[in-house]
């Protein structure tokens, strides 16, 4: 799978190939192919894990408008959830 | 008053001005005609400038709200009504529309419209006697009509993705709700991308502005998920919220919709409508981003579990490798066992035979044995005859082979003697005579 795939996608295939190691209905080629497919899952959820910074962006203008990156600053205008 | 007011009540005209001269005599001055307009304007001035702003209570009757925005309605009593005006910029924030008879109190100023000389109340705010107000009217009023379209219904309550990509998040791009959501988010899911769409969160006209944001973020293609959320506030300031279009937009959603509006106790439409209602904009981030522990652990496991499922793999093809040599071992000693027993029993025959053999050999060489006895010269020895040998053992047959000198041996019957030709040898007849003429001596 591409790089691009959600951790979604990879645990539920995660847990595809998880199943089908625990079965008999493997020959040892594809159990080695699985489990490698496996690994590569794993390195890669690991590595979205890793990362730490959020991207936060802002839509504007209209649907299927713009979008430009936002930064929400720790100070804010009206102090606490208290304000809107 | 002012100046205006002041000008209008000295065109009057002086109730003594017929002191320079006798009455008789004088014209007595026309009365001073005042407009309508005027007198309305007086009238208006007077009310307005006269009495303060009041609270006023009484039961509502006639309420219209007309097409202009403005609504009319008359407040009365046992006895007595007033008329009342509220225009549309106050008439807006107004949530509901009050019941018939329904006891209000009203803030206003009382005036008179000059166009046509009534005299009324223009309210600026209409509360009713009990908790909550018009706001709780509006709020159950709205709630029973989506109770019965079933639009609060928990069974329409979709479930959030466990692990969505992008969170959509409806709020003031510059309010506190906004830093939490991303605070809470970037602490456990810091890979999600995070869409806000900016919206006013209170006031006339934001609660349209929340349901476009909200519906312009569902039809985002990838939105996973969306966030409408506001910090606390009073009940006006979060009605937005609980507005018709909110609950539409909410309800209409394509993706689920987490509501996190206000503190723990205030419950909105929004909240009501939405797949999950969290207590604050944090919690509903919470309810939203997976934790990145929870994630790692579920990693690690199934890290362990492929190991395990490949090891499985491999322990499974060696059982049934030692399956199959011990079945084959078993096959392969049966056959072994076979073949010895066939074999034991061919040594058998063939021993058997080897002696069968040997018996009748034995016995043939017995015959052998006595045919060569009776061939043997022993026999002839015992008789008495000897034989001569040479010392090499060759047979001496005649005297050719003795001469005079030779040691020779006798073999006779019980052993060799050792002799020597002491003569010549003599022919045969001749020995013959030399014996018998021995013997005649």
């Amino acid at each position: 799978m591409a790089d691009d795939v959600g951790l979604d996608a990879r645990l539920k295939r995660l847990e595809e190939i998880v199943a089908a190691l625990d079965s008999d209905a493997l020959n040892l080629d594809e159990a080695l192919a699985l489990f490698e497919e496996g690994v590569s899952h794993l390195g890669h959820a690991r590595e979205m894990l890793a990362r730490i910074e959020l991207r936060v962006e802002e839509l504007i203008g209209p649907e299927g408008g713009a979008v430009r990156e936002m930064s929400v600053q720790d100070g804010g205008d009206d102090g606490g959830t208290d304000g809107g | 008053m002012n100046d205006r007011t002041l000008d209008l009540f000295t065109e009057r005209a002086p109730p003594d001005s017929g002191v320079d001269g006798p009455p008789e005599t004088r014209e007595p001055p026309p009365p001073r005609v005042w407009t309508v307009r005027q007198v309305n304007r007086a009238s208006r001035l007077l009310l307005e400038e006269g009495l303060p702003r009041l609270w006023v209570g009484g039961e509502v009757t006639n309420f219209r709200r007309q097409r202009s925005g403005h609504c009319y309605f008359t407040l009365k009593d046992e006895v007595a009504q007033l008329r009342c005006v509220m225009f549309r910029r106050d008439a807006a924030r107004l949530p509901a529309d009050p019941d018939e008879g329904m006891t209000l109190r009203v803030l206003g100023g009382l005036t008179l419209y000059e166009a046509r000389g009534v005299f009324q109340l223009v309210v600026s705010r209409l509360e009713t006697g009990s908790e909550g107000g018009m706001w709780k009217l509006a709020f159950d009023r709205l709630r029973a009509r989506l109770d019965a379209e079933g639009l609060t219904d928990p069974g329409r309550k979709r479930a959030l993705p466990d692990f969505p990509r992008t969170v959509g998040v409806v709020t003031s791009p510059t309010g506190a709700a906004l830093r939490d959501i991303v605070a809470v988010i970037a602490r456990r899911a810091p890979w999600l991308r995070v869409l806000v769409r900016g919206t006013r969160v209170q006031g006339v006209g934001s609660g349209d502005e929340i349901a476009d944001a909200v519906s312009t973020l569902a039809a985002v293609a990838g939105m996973d998920v969306i966030i409408v959320a506001r910090g606390g506030g009073s009940i006006e300031d979060l009605w937005g919220f609980n507005e018709d279009a909110v609950a539409r937009a909410v309800a209409m959603s394509p993706v689920p919709v987490v509501s996190g509006v206000g503190h723990e106790t205030d419950v909105t439409i929004c909240d009501l409508v939405a797949d999950l209602r969290a207590a604050t904009p944090s919690a509903a981030a919470e309810a939203v981003a997976p934790d990145r522990q929870w994630v790692a652990k579920r990693l690690e496991t199934m890290g362990r579990r492929l190991g395990r499922g490949l090891t499985g793999q491999v322990r499974s093809r060696r059982w049934w490798l030692n399956q199959l040599r011990d079945t084959l071992f078993r096959r392969g000693r049966r056959g072994v066992e076979g073949s010895c027993d066939r074999l034991e029993a061919a040594r058998q025959r063939m021993a058997d035979s080897v002696r069968v053999r040997i018996r009748r050999e034995a016995g043939r060489l017995s015959e052998t044995a006595a045919a060569l006895d009776a061939l043997s010269p022993l026999s002839t020895l015992a008789r008495g005859y000897a034989v001569p040998l040479g010392l090499d053992g060759r047979l001496l047959r005649g005297t050719g082979d003795l001469p005079r000198g030779r040691n020779f041996r006798l073999r006779v019957v019980d052993g060799y003697v050792p002799c020597a030709a002491t003569g010549r040898p003599l022919e045969a007849a001749t020995a013959a005579n030399l014996t018998g003429g021995d013997r005649g001596r």
